[in-house]
């Protein structure tokens, strides 16, 4: 066997090999990957529109959103997938509203790359949970240090204004494009 | 050279990728997941593990294969190796471990171009028997788990300020960004330096000079 | 008769290092007291504790690395101060000398000590804590709060012009009635001292001149395309820790270039950043990054404004120009 076939021999047996072991390896991980992304989309949409036991998924164009339904078929309300830029890169959050659009539900992050210890709170409870009975109509407004005084109001992490505006302005650009496409 | 090399043992061979040829304070490889993944001492660890399982399996795959592969397509070999338990360990964190999948992010692909890996595969694992090669991998993988462990641990504490829940502090948010990431290892390569100078030790990298390793090429 | 011959370069007035310490020092005397003025034992607290822990700090790493104790040269002293004065003066002492230590020995005793450091060791020290205590280091105080005239929590001017399009009275940033870090809310008391040195060849005033200059007048033609957006000159230049940077940091010896040429290249680069970052990045105020930003390219600025040698070929990087 001259040099030049026992190279291609050997690159394409180790190829062959490592692609059939591969595969096996996929075919094996693939369910479970599945599942694990269905979970933490469920966990998520069941978080931000209470009482919701299934959904159905509707895409359109570059939005995302489920539309929700609880025990008896009754409609929970919409969670909509919304995404944009942060201070440093994207931010993704699923936000949930009720059912006849009068105020928010729910807000959780399901990622970002913030700035840890100030930004990156955005992703903390004692923020999001200030998104839950917001009036959805008009957009949502931020004010600094200050106790929110109207309803559709939340207050900005101190330090952290360029986040929590980032947030803000996501939600209400995402949230205007779901009511067109609606 | 040669006979001293034949002569070491395997505990030998495992030791020092621990310390005298640490990965990463002595031959300073595989500085990208070393520098970008240790924000906590959980992710350290687990890339540790993930890098430690494709480096232990390539090396002894390419060290049992090393006598079929001709060596102007050396490299490409290894890569595909590489790459096969690469995938295939990115695929179990995905199915398994989804939650340090996403911590790891990108780094867990990444795997394929750290250079500890090819640069066992290339100075080692191809010279040298399997069991040799397996211990060697081991040990320089063990190294690396240290190495991420310590860094992460470090960090977390100043960043997290909090001492494993015992002692709270103010955190510093350095620690956490990629700025800490150099800073600690900085320091902990002069500190490493510092005490290697105390004991009397040479200071030699030996991985840096790979005639060592030669021994018994060709 | 003997006569004392040496080469090139002489020394004239204010030749050496301790004396030249001192003055600044001094010169930053009058900034230093009006903040304690304005901010109350929190400041005095703030600059005690850095001042202090830069000089210790000296001292320990003099003693690890087995040389004579180089802190009489007061550039330790200098160093704290000049952190102190760039903080907040409701920053947690500890914070404070925690910069410190780390101006200290990282910044300038690890690059070899006094004159090997590339970049200023106080900004430093000062990047350092803004990354590490972002919290801390953007809480602001306003005047006299410590007389319980006005809250806590006061936004500095710039941090007003960038997310509250407001406006501070000249008046007000020429004196230093206004939040901000310790030393650098009045113009006017930075100002002074700093002629004077100028006047005395002490501080050279090609870096402040070029890089006051590039700031007001790149900020000048923002504010000329768009006067409603941008804020005037004057503003820039009396707003912000930009005073204290040019007159006292920027002028460092150490970090500084070489040539008259290279000292204008400098301070004129350091001043587009100013204005860059103030009005496109995400932070209101720049002063600190443009500095540092520039120290780093101090070694090449030299080496592209060395005088030719008379009779000789311009050399750059030991080859010919052609």
């Amino acid at each position: 066997m001259n040099k030049l076939t026992k190279m291609i021999v050997v690159l394409s047996v180790i190829g062959l090999v490592s692609g059939g072991i591969l595969s096996l390896m996929y075919q094996w991980a693939e369910p479970k990957i599945k599942v694990n992304q269905i979970k933490a989309n469920d966990a998520a949409v069941f978080q931000v529109v209470p009482g919701t036991v299934k959904y159905k998924q509707i895409s359109d164009k570059d939005l995302t959103y489920f539309e929700c339904y609880g025990q008896r078929g009754e409609k929970t309300g919409t969670a909509i997938l919304c995404q944009g830029n942060g201070y440093q890169g994207v931010i993704k959050m699923m936000v949930g509203v009720n059912a006849d659009f009068s105020k928010f539900t729910g807000m959780i992050v399901l990622e970002q790359v913030e700035t840890p210890g100030l930004g990156a709170k955005i992703a903390e409870g004692a923020f999001t949970a200030q998104f839950k009975g917001l009036a959805s109509k008009p957009p949502i407004e931020y004010v600094k240090s200050a106790k929110p005084s109207k309803l559709n109001q939340i207050e900005a992490i101190t330090g952290a204004t360029i986040s929590s505006r980032a947030v803000v302005n996501i939600i209400n650009k995402t949230v205007q494009q779901w009511q067109q496409a609606k | 050279m040669a006979a001293s090399k034949v002569k070491r043992g395997y505990l030998t061979e495992y030791l020092k990728g621990l310390w005298d040829e640490n990965p990463v304070f002595r031959q300073l490889l595989g500085m990208c997941p070393t520098l970008a993944v240790t924000t906590s001492t959980i992710n350290g660890l687990s890339m540790g593990l993930a890098t430690t399982f494709v480096l232990v399996c390539s090396s002894t795959i390419v060290s049992l294969i090393r006598k079929l592969i001709p060596d102007q397509v050396r490299i490409a070999s290894f890569i595909v190796v590489i790459a096969t338990f690469v995938t295939m360990a990115d695929l179990f964190l995905k199915g398994i471990f989804p939650d340090i999948s996403k911590a790891l992010g990108p780094f867990v692909p990444l795997i394929v171009v750290n250079c500890i890996i090819l640069g066992r595969a290339e100075v080692f694992a191809s010279k040298n028997d399997p069991a040799k090669s397996f211990v060697d991998a081991l040990g320089m993988g063990s190294g690396f788990v240290v190495a991420l462990t310590v860094l992460g641990t470090i960090r977390e504490i100043f960043g997290t300020g909090s001492l494993f829940g015992l002692v709270n502090f103010e955190p510093w948010v350095i620690m956490i960004l990629p700025g800490g990431a150099f800073i600690t290892l900085g320091l902990l390569i002069g500190l490493l330096n510092y005490l290697k100078e105390k004991t009397g030790q040479q200071q030699a990298a030996p991985a840096c000079l790979p005639v060592d390793s030669q021994a018994e090429v060709n | 008769m003997s006569f004392l011959i040496t080469s090139s370069p002489h020394s004239n007035d204010f030749g050496s290092v301790p004396l030249m310490m001192r003055t600044v020092i001094i010169g930053l005397l009058p900034a230093t007291i009006a903040g304690i003025v304005l901010f109350g034992w929190p400041a005095l607290l703030v600059i005690l504790s850095s001042v202090i822990a830069a000089v210790l700090t000296e001292l320990a790493v003099n003693k690890i690395m087995k040389v004579e104790p180089t802190i009489s040269d007061g550039s330790a002293a200098l160093t704290g101060l000049l952190l102190a004065l760039t903080l907040s003066p409701v920053m947690p002492w500890w914070q404070a000398a925690l910069g410190a230590v780390f101006a200290i020995a990282v910044g300038k005793m690890l690059f070899g000590g006094l004159g090997y450091n590339i970049f200023n060791p106080a900004l430093v020290g000062r990047a350092f804590l803004a990354a590490a205590f972002p919290v801390q280091m953007t809480t602001w105080a306003a005047p006299m709060f410590w007389r319980g005239v006005e809250a806590v929590s006061s936004a500095t001017p710039l941090a007003l012009m960038k997310f509250q399009q407001q406006t501070t009275v000249y008046s007000k940033l020429f004196f230093g009635n206004v939040s901000g870090c310790i030393g650098e809310t009045s113009a006017l008391l930075l100002l002074l001292p700093a002629l004077f040195f100028m006047f005395k060849g002490l501080i050279n005033w090609r870096i402040p001149a070029s890089y006051l200059g590039s700031v007001a007048v790149l900020g000048g033609l923002f504010w000329l395309i768009d006067p409603t957006k941008y804020p005037d000159p004057l503003f820039h230049l009396l707003a912000g820790g930009l005073m204290l940077g040019a007159l006292y940091m920027a002028t460092d010896l150490v970090t500084s270039p070489l040539t008259p040429k290279g000292m204008w290249v400098f301070g004129a680069a350091a001043g587009v950043l100013v204005v860059v970052i103030r009005l496109f990045s995400g932070l209101p105020e720049g002063v600190m990054y443009s500095i540092l930003i520039m120290n780093a390219f101090v070694p090449l600025i030299n080496c592209y404004t060395r005088p030719r040698i008379l009779g000789y070929p311009q050399k750059r990087f030991g080859r010919p120009v052609k």
